[in-house]
């Protein structure tokens, strides 16, 4: 029994997480926006949707809603190309050196996507 | 991440492989619920796992002695082995989904040395003198410490192994 709680509290001690996704706890209160160039396209695989985009020399990992529900509000797999320019707007991580958002909306052209409409 | 044996990018290229593996490619193309669908599989397959374990382990550390312990290892056995296998074809093609974004993430790190060392511990128990006499006959004072050391590792490995998986995504 010793064993075991020493093995759970060694990692509980090493789990400071940042909550790439699952939570908005690590992520800023304030909405930022972002324009730049789409890198990587839309992907609906996994618990969230994904997209990474270029902004200056950064490259930015967005993470959308989960993937039933960003297809829902009409952003699926292929509608914007790579290096096409898009405005997003969302929470970025509280830790600055990465660059990930929790991605609420995103502008492509004329098209607009409210994949969390709720938090808006 | 010092506290680990080696740098936080170990696997990358494996990690990147897998990604664009055939699986990984299959995988992403099966629809916007089946990420879900297969983490819900993987979830019932651990509940196999862990829970015909720990009634094992349990049962192995003293609890229901009225119950004889061939009564139990039987099935949990069974359970626990099932359990696995939906586990290990579920987690799979989930880690191919996006494997590079784990990348750096400890807990992938801890959590598959964890089963590495809980498979070894299941291999070392069932080759015991001590594991096979139970099935034929009442255990020494003896035999019984031996089981009950190899279910005392067996709840840290496994514990060990679930805590970090469930942490990967919360990285």
């Amino acid at each position: 029994m010793t064993r075991l709680l020493s093995a759970i509290s060694t990692v509980l001690l090493i789990s400071t997480p940042a909550f790439a996704h699952h939570g908005w706890g690590g992520q800023e209160e304030q909405v930022t926006s972002l324009t730049g160039t789409v890198v990587q396209g839309v992907s609906l695989a996994g618990p969230h949707a994904t997209m990474k985009i270029k902004v200056g020399n950064d490259v930015w990992d967005l993470t959308m809603a989960p993937p039933a529900r960003t297809a829902n509000a009409g952003l699926k797999e292929g509608l914007i190309p790579i290096g096409a320019t898009v405005m997003v707007r969302g929470n970025r991580n509280l830790d600055h050196a990465r660059h990930e958002m929790k991605t609420i909306f995103v502008k492509h052209g004329t098209a607009e996507y409210h994949v969390y409409a709720d938090r808006e | 991440m010092t506290l680990l044996p080696f740098g936080t990018h170990f696997g990358a290229p494996f990690l990147r492989w897998l990604e664009h593996s055939q699986l990984g490619v299959f995988t992403r193309s099966l629809g916007v619920w089946s990420y879900g669908i297969i983490n819900l599989v993987h979830i019932l397959g651990i509940v196999m796992l862990f829970g015909a374990i720990l009634l094992l382990d349990l049962r192995l550390l003293g609890a229901w002695r009225s119950i004889p312990l061939a009564a139990i290892s039987r099935p949990a056995t069974t359970v626990a082995m099932t359990g696995f296998c939906v586990a290990v074809l579920s987690g799979v093609p989930m880690l191919t989904v996006k494997s590079s974004d784990y990348i750096g993430n400890p807990f992938l790190l801890i959590k598959f040395p964890a089963i590495a060392l809980a498979l070894v511990n299941v291999w070392l128990v069932h080759r015991s003198p001590a594991w096979a006499a139970h099935k034929v006959r009442d255990l020494t004072r003896r035999e019984q410490m031996r089981l009950a050391a190899g279910a005392a590792l067996s709840l840290t490995f496994w514990l060990t192994a679930i805590t970090a998986g469930r942490m990967i995504g919360y990285w």
